[in-house]
């Protein structure tokens, strides 16, 4: 059954994702939740929350307000909030109950905007989704809200887009050919560098989140996208790179697995092929690449597998004869393998002997 | 005289039993308190199901992760589909435990389902899902647990509940007179004068936080006494002594030498000669020893530590240590006659929440702070503290004297409180 798990995690989940995106942004981002989110959000998907500071909360939503929709005491909490604590904007972040009762988000965003005069947005989660969907929807919503026409542009003047400590461990990403940074959404970076993005002349979507990004940002202020890691300083969409099936299978979120797997081609001449296990794929896979839901899929795409490259708890349903090289990825493994996690940019550390 | 809006009020100006406003809620970094997952392992040998959407199954999937036991645990996943078709909620539940325990080399006897508050707002037949599992696997004891922390702030939490459920698998066994169980605790009775005297008075002594097989949990309704020293577990021990005709005991960690009198004097067991004025006198030195090494030294203390904070400030207050704040959200009404004592004699003793909008920036002092808990370390930002939580299965006089070696040790050594914090579940195995 595919809803069942017995021995993997499931991922992070959509609205602890929409939280990390905004985490270096400002902002005050609100979940209309009970307890549950707020603490498994700080306690297993978030590597920033004791060091750096970060205006997250819950609503602490209880019964009666979940029955009755009380709408205003939600409304009236947030607005004592951004008066004490004096946010850039408000982000909304939804939860099963008040999306079983259909709470108007967008409508609450409306009266916020008018009681508090700052922008505020909804972003579309449910608590039933991986992060790479809240944290699209999170750079999505911000990016339609606050970006403003760019006055002048930057020449060469590149954004990173989607990278969060869920999926980075480093921002020390090295872009050749006379590339300039102009903005990281979202680690090591600030509301004024993000704000500066439509300046940019391309974008570098580093995960399958910063897609929904890229392409608004395409459409809206002409920026082209490449998706992928730059390997050795180059930009270039992995896509670009053809790879056949093979029994070599690289498991987890499809543009660094995917990238993985350009630079293995290219390194080694060796196939490998992408199992995507978190949401966000379309567009992002080759045809010999598969995407899977649940564990039960995965155990079975992985079953002939020769050589697998994963976050080691998916040794738990590989097969006993296949060769293993722990690729540690915090959106799943949390805080278990954190110490192991390598800096993706130098795939020499964590793809040993494969060359 | 309303709550306060503030993220600190002094008790003076202070309201029971709630002296701050609800609002949005701030989540520190600190979590060596028990969740349910911590909780349910006490039953050894259970498996745990959790039924319910990603984001709130990362948390205690994660939980059962770091102890180290996710070979105990499985879970399904909930989706949007199961909310919108008719009777797809029980059927998902039904079919994914099913398929959960199909999986397992070896089936459990005792399964604990979580359900969540998904599940109650669907209006989910959850007897009709019991009645399904039950015929599907005679042989396995299903206990009911829910996780709706939905129901946090109303009523009975998820965690009373799930101390009840556990302790309605306890057979009603010949109860045996000279058998005596502390039971609704995480921590195993230590330093406690209850289990000293049941030692002296022969009693054989079982303990619900430290059993090491199901036969043992089980043994558990052999006990003519049951004593509780968790409030979360006085539910299930009042339920359960109801359910087996037996009596109970109700003593959590207090500070209070006539509640310790009267509590220990309750259980109708002998107690040695002197053992009142000896334990008196050791406690009044040891709180001395405390003054004389701390001197003033600004004290914090938060509701994590011990069952009754206002108990602890009010005793160390008295013996003029310098207690400056109180981390809590709520009070216990078995505090509020310490709390009106406090609001008459030191009404400029802090109440602070832990909770507040404004707790993400957290006004630290430069100068040492030794602190009582987890809670009050991270707020004060020292590393000075005791690391203790559920008063740690203390109790009494001896209780109060290892209580206070503690703070002198914390006051010496100092704890690293990056490291031990976060991680969760104090006293559980961590494999962070």
């Amino acid at each position: 059954m595919k809803k069942t798990y017995r021995i993997l995690p499931v991922y992070t989940g959509d609205v602890s994702g929409a939280a990390s995106a905004l985490y270096e942004l400002g902002g005050m981002t609100v979940i209309h939740d009970p307890s549950g989110c707020n603490s498994t959000y700080n306690t297993h998907d978030e590597t920033r929350w004791f060091d750096q500071e970060s205006l997250i909360y819950i609503s602490g939503l209880n019964d009666i307000d979940a029955i009755t929709g009380n709408d205003e005491k939600f409304i009236n909490d947030i607005c004592y909030a951004a008066e004490k604590m004096k946010p850039l904007f408000i982000a909304l972040a939804n939860s099963p109950l008040p999306y079983l009762n259909g709470t108007d988000f967008k409508g609450i965003c409306k009266v916020l905007e008018e009681k508090t005069g700052l922008p505020c947005f909804y972003v579309n989660t449910n608590a039933m989704h991986d992060y790479s969907k809240g944290q699209s929807e999170a750079f999505l919503s911000f990016a339609k809200r606050m970006l403003k026409e760019p006055g002048k542009k930057i020449t060469n003047g590149v954004n990173i887009i989607g990278m969060t400590p869920l999926d980075y461990t480093s921002t020390n990403i090295y872009i050749s050919d006379g590339h300039e940074l102009v903005s990281n959404w979202a680690l090591n970076t600030s509301y004024e560098e993000v704000m500066k993005a439509p300046q940019a002349e391309l974008n570098l979507a580093v995960s399958s989140s910063g897609i929904a990004a890229c392409k608004y940002m395409k459409e809206r202020f002409g920026i082209p996208y490449v998706k992928g890691l730059p390997w050795n300083g180059t930009v270039r969409d992995y896509t670009d790179v053809e790879r056949k099936a093979s029994k070599n299978y690289i498991v987890g979120e499809p543009v660094i697995s995917g990238s993985v797997a350009a630079y293995l081609k290219t390194a080694t001449g060796e196939d490998y092929n992408v199992i995507a296990t978190t949401e966000v794929t379309d567009g992002l896979l080759l045809d010999c690449d598969k995407r899977c839901h649940g564990e039960e899929e995965i155990e079975e795409a992985i079953k002939d597998a020769e050589i697998i490259i994963a976050d080691p708890m998916v040794k738990y349903i590989s097969p006993a004869s296949a060769r293993f090289i722990e690729l540690p990825h915090f959106a799943m493994s949390g805080r278990l393998f954190r110490k192991q996690i390598p800096n993706l940019m130098n795939p020499e550390e964590y793809l040993n002997g494969l060359k | 005289m309303p709550t306060s809006s503030d993220d600190r009020v002094r008790i003076g100006d202070a309201v029971f039993p709630k002296p701050f406003v609800n609002g949005l809620e701030f989540n520190a970094p600190v979590h060596g308190t028990w969740n349910i997952v911590h909780i349910g392992f006490r039953i050894p040998e259970a498996h745990q199901i959790y039924i319910c959407a990603d984001n709130c199954l990362r948390g205690v999937v994660m939980t059962a992760a770091e102890m180290g036991e996710l070979g105990r645990f499985s879970s399904v996943v909930l989706e949007e589909d199961d909310m919108t078709h008719s009777g797809r909620i029980e059927e998902t539940t039904i079919e994914g435990v099913t398929d959960c325990l199909n999986k397992l080399a070896k089936t459990p006897p005792v399964v604990i389902i979580f359900p969540v508050c998904v599940h109650k707002f669907m209006g989910c037949d959850i007897d009709y899902i019991y009645r399904c599992l039950e015929e599907r696997f005679p042989d396995v004891v299903f206990v009911r647990g829910f996780m709706d922390p939905v129901m946090q702030k109303r009523g009975t939490t998820p965690d009373q509940r799930l101390r009840k459920a556990m302790s309605d698998i306890i057979p009603g066994l010949p109860a045996d007179c000279d058998t005596v169980a502390f039971a609704g605790s995480d921590m195993p009775a230590m330093h406690n004068d209850f289990k000293t005297i049941l030692e002296y008075n022969h009693k054989t002594i079982k303990d619900t936080a430290g059993c090491k097989t199901l036969d043992e949990y089980l043994s558990v309704g052999r006990s003519s006494l049951f004593i509780c020293q968790y409030p979360a577990g006085l539910m299930a021990t009042q339920a359960i002594t109801k359910r087996l005709g037996r009596k109970f005991i109700y003593a959590p960690l207090s500070f209070s030498f006539d509640t310790i009198q009267n509590e220990l004097t309750s259980s109708a067991l002998d107690i040695p000669e002197d053992f009142f004025a000896n334990g008196i006198k050791t406690c009044v030195d040891e709180v001395k020893k405390l003054k004389e090494l701390i001197k003033d030294t600004p004290v914090a203390i938060d509701y994590t530590v011990v069952p009754k904070p206002l108990s602890l400030a009010r005793f160390l207050l008295d013996n003029g240590i310098n207690v400056k704040t109180v981390y809590l959200d709520g009070i216990d009404g078995s505090e509020e006659e310490d709390f009106g004592f406090l609001k008459t004699n030191y009404p400029d003793l802090i109440l602070h929440s832990t909770i507040h909008v404004s707790d993400r920036r957290p006004v630290r002092s430069i100068d040492k702070v030794l602190a009582a808990g987890q809670k009050a370390a991270w707020f004060e930002g020292t590393e000075y503290f005791v690391n203790m939580i559920e008063g740690g299965g203390l109790y009494g006089f001896e209780g109060i004297t290892e209580f206070l070696r503690l703070m002198e040790d914390a006051f010496v050594n100092a704890k690293d409180l990056r490291d031990i914090v976060p991680r969760k579940g104090l006293g559980c195995r961590s494999c962070i």
